[in-house]
């Protein structure tokens, strides 16, 4: 194996390019381009397994959202395998998974979601007054605009208006919501 | 998707009336690409009527985040409207 790739320099920045391909949806970034800018000196046919068996790794260890325990059995089984990694690279794909591991979780939720999800929400209040001879009647009305889209697409608006009535017939339901929240975020 | 109109800005003067409200908690437990996911989520399903009258659903989804914001904004309409 050439030398270059037992080293753990270029490793860091081949990880991130992985992700970006794999998880954070990334287009463009090939084998010939990581090989080219991160690993000049290795001749494609040698890179081409070593780049499959860190993306095996790094797609394993992002399925199953290792803790950093499980993180380290599995990489230290890794470097015990036949043909499998060293320790300097365990080390790097170690430190690469903690400091990245929130984002890479973020972008696979995203990527599971395919309904529309909830991007802004702003709103306004305007007091709508009449005048009935000399009485004025304030009626204060909430104007909402929600903004959401599927992943990747455009943004969808929909603009809402509501009395106060109908605001607290919202509080009631989203009240409901965060009940049922609470009953499920209960340690077992 | 559906649009209120053409442009991509947001209809501003196009308000709707919200009918009906209904939601869901879920669990997202595993994917295809994430046999470990296991995140909540809220989904909700607004029944919406234009200026029109045509009635249609929107589906929306949030995080638990998303959905503590959302609730916490409503919860300062409230408040704000009662001083109006």
């Amino acid at each position: 194996m050439a030398a270059e790739l037992e080293g753990g320099k270029a490793l860091g920045g081949l990880l991130s390019g992985l992700a970006q391909d794999a998880f954070h949806g990334h287009a463009g970034i090939t084998e010939e381009l990581l090989r080219v800018q991160l690993y000049p000196d290795v001749p494609a046919d040698e890179f081409r397994p070593f780049l499959e068996k860190m993306r095996a790794i790094l797609k394993s260890i992002a399925s199953a959202d290792m803790d950093f325990n499980q993180l380290e059995a599995f990489l230290t089984a890794q470097t015990k395998k036949q043909g499998g990694i060293t320790s300097e690279q365990a080390a790097v794909i170690s430190k690469f998974w903690k400091s990245h591991k929130t984002k890479i979780r973020e972008s696979l939720m995203n990527q599971s979601r395919w309904d529309k999800g909830l991007r802004g929400l702003s709103w306004r209040i305007d007091g709508k007054s009449q005048s009935r001879h000399s009485a004025q009647i304030h009626t204060p009305v909430a104007i909402v605009e929600l903004e959401f889209g599927e992943n990747g697409q455009e943004s969808e608006f929909l603009c809402l208006e509501f009395d106060e009535v109908k605001v607290n017939q919202i509080l009631k339901n989203l009240s409901e919501v965060e009940e049922s929240i609470s009953t499920l975020m209960q340690p077992a | 998707m559906e649009r209120a109109s053409e442009s991509s800005e947001p209809v501003l003067d196009a308000k709707s009336q919200l009918i009906d409200f209904q939601w869901k908690l879920g669990m997202a437990v595993s994917s295809d690409s994430c046999r470990s996911l296991k995140y909540p989520y809220v989904a909700v399903m607004l029944k919406v009527a234009d200026q029109s009258g045509q009635i249609k659903n929107k589906f929306i989804e949030m995080t638990i985040p998303q959905f503590q914001n959302f609730y916490r904004q409503f919860k300062e309409i409230a408040a704000v409207m009662e001083t109006v």
